[in-house]
């Protein structure tokens, strides 16, 4: 009898320490997001800012199976910019974390902190100075190592293919240093005897990274991987910096989902649409996590199993 | 004899295929700085190189002298202050109920946080914009409204990441203080969160870091220029295709940098498991 009211009194005073965090929560993510799924039944727009009226499904039958609205069109892009750059990028970062970790190797710590500088600078800073910096048509530093070499200028935001080439050098460039210490991290972690016993059987380097270093990676680096793979989907501020801003679109067009519900929301003023984008795009994510947290648990108990 | 050859090879083109990796990885900020170090006429010459001719620092004294870069300064450290205030706060007691109390419902409000740790919070942006301009109080143009905002955003990160370092601890060090008839605050002040520091830090850091480097909140936001912060002011200076701040702009978006980058390599070694640890405990 003693013990069950200790218990309560416990449990009581947990929610009592807990409800700060949980109410600014409630209040500042949760109940957005309920007025978002709310404004996404309604035609509220520039036109409609008091006036608006619940439309029922409209808005949700133009986001999904109207086929030239704009949101397919950008989900194939965020779906093709996701594959491509987790790509090159676990590919480079390997080959980099791969060399900075050869055992002939002295002093890496000092490249490692040069290497680690994009992922230190503001996100936002290193965009803008990106924009004009490296890719400005007149005085970008691409174009005049082009003018100095003979060639004729080239404008590096402005067609969709080299604007998509562009805005993939400047993510490889911010998200490289993430993975390149994730990946380091984990050939650290390596038993250097699995390499010994292989150079007995004479197996060439190819060899070694498929059946040892790879295989041996997968389980430590598939956390830092699975997150960024997220926030690569949910990229926002580089296409938005370099090539949508309002007062300044370069002329590519170029849309992620995430920048295609922000130009819908707060350029064109489609409050409804918007809103019924943004809520599609949270249930993807959820099913997203929800189906990653799964295959994490399997792997990490076969994981378990295997040792 | 032959193997050391190899080793000296091998040790000439890693480093210099580090050394030119490095130069390649560098080449926008060491425009940058240069840039911010020449006077503006020099942009377009021809024979442009990484050592300025004539090093000035009139860039950097306009920015005090022209521009409000102090204020900008200033509202950013506000924001970041209030905000790792409130969001450390809220998330450190509830970090701790849900690593160490078992109440009604904690399984399920711990999913859901999981799940809203996932929202890219841009896109209820619109609403809250609209909850925030059409309330009883607007909070659109204050400093209220963003930390708000923010410390919201970063509760759920602090909870999820703070609680799995919380798991870490062995809770027999708990039961063993409470044998010795330490009340429950002396046993969580004294002993729990003097164990938990590296975690807390981490989180802080964390905290500080996304509030300096946020900006898509604070322009849109932050209407009026007396409310500018670094980051606003850094979005309005942005040289366009031809306009001559550029200069200018180089050295505002160091200036804007040279904390974080401090911050960020005094703590480095952490990083990595301060970002990860929170997005895998589920």
């Amino acid at each position: 009898m003693q013990k069950t009211k200790k218990m309560n009194h416990k449990g009581f005073s947990a929610v009592l320490i807990s409800l700060p965090a949980l109410l600014l929560i409630g209040l500042i993510i949760v109940f957005p997001i309920l007025y978002t799924f709310y404004i996404s039944f309604t035609n509220m727009n520039i036109y409609h800012w008091f006036t608006f009226e619940l439309i029922g499904f409209e808005n949700y039958r133009r986001v999904l199976f109207v086929l030239d609205s704009g949101f397919l069109r950008a989900l194939w892009m965020t779906i093709l910019w996701t594959v491509v750059n987790m790509s090159l990028q676990l590919v480079v970062a390997f080959i980099i974390a791969s060399l900075l970790n050869h055992r002939h190797m002295k002093f890496n710590g000092f490249y490692k902190t040069l290497l680690m500088i994009p992922w230190a600078i503001p996100g936002y800073v290193s965009i803008l100075l990106w924009r004009t910096g490296m890719f400005n048509t007149e005085f970008g530093l691409f174009n005049q190592w082009m003018r100095s070499l003979g060639f004729e200028t080239v404008q590096w935001l402005s067609g969709d293919i080299i604007a998509f080439i562009s805005v993939t050098v400047v993510n490889l460039w911010l998200a490289l240093p993430f993975m390149i210490m994730i990946m380091d991290g984990a050939l650290q972690s390596i038993d250097q005897s699995y390499y010994e016993a292989a150079d007995l059987e004479s197996a060439n380097v190819l060899q070694k990274a498929r059946l040892i270093t790879v295989p041996l990676m997968k389980p430590v680096i598939a956390p830092a991987v699975v997150i960024t793979i997220f926030t690569t989907f949910k990229q926002f501020d580089i296409i938005y910096l370099l090539i949508m801003q309002p007062a300044a679109r370069t002329g590519a067009n170029i849309h992620t989902i995430l920048t295609y519900a922000y130009e819908n929301a707060f350029i064109t003023s489609n409050y409804g649409y918007s809103s019924a984008i943004s809520i599609v795009i949270f249930m993807m994510l959820i099913g997203f996590t929800l189906g990653f947290n799964r295959q994490m648990r399997k792997g990490g108990i076969k994981h378990v199993e295997q040792h | 004899m032959s193997n050391n050859t190899r080793k000296i090879i091998n040790r000439i083109w890693l480093h210099g295929f580090f050394i030119t990796l490095s130069f390649v990885t560098l080449i926008p900020v060491l425009y940058a700085l240069t840039i911010s170090l020449s006077s503006s006429n020099s942009l377009l010459s021809s024979d442009f190189s990484f050592i300025p001719k004539n090093i000035t620092l009139n860039n950097y004294a306009l920015l005090f002298t022209e521009y409000p870069i102090i204020r900008w300064f200033s509202n950013s450290f506000i924001l970041a202050i209030s905000t790792l205030g409130l969001a450390l706060g809220v998330s450190i007691p509830a970090a701790y109920a849900f690593s160490r109390r078992t109440f009604k419902g904690k399984q399920s409000v711990f999913k859901t946080l999981i799940l809203l740790n996932a929202f890219p919070t841009i896109l209820s942006m619109f609403a809250l914009w609209r909850l925030m301009s059409t309330g009883p109080v607007s909070l659109i143009n204050t400093k209220i409204g963003l930390v708000l905002i923010y410390a919201g955003t970063m509760a759920i990160f602090g909870i999820m990441n703070m609680k799995g370092y919380f798991d870490t601890i062995p809770i027999e060090i708990e039961e063993a203080a409470r044998i010795d008839g330490g009340t429950e605050f002396q046993i969580v002040s004294k002993i729990v969160l003097p164990l938990a520091k590296p975690s807390i830090i981490v989180t802080g850091v964390m905290i500080l870091i996304y509030v300096w480097n946020e900006y898509i909140f604070s322009i849109t936001f932050m209407t009026g220029s007396e409310n500018y912060t670094l980051a606003v002011g850094l979005y309005s200076l942005q040289a366009g295709e031809i306009s001559g701040s550029w200069p200018l702009f180089t050295a505002a978006a160091l200036f804007t940098s040279l904390p974080v980058l401090i911050i960020f390599l005094m703590v480095q070694r952490h990083m990595v498991s301060g970002l990860t640890v929170g997005g895998v405990k589920a």
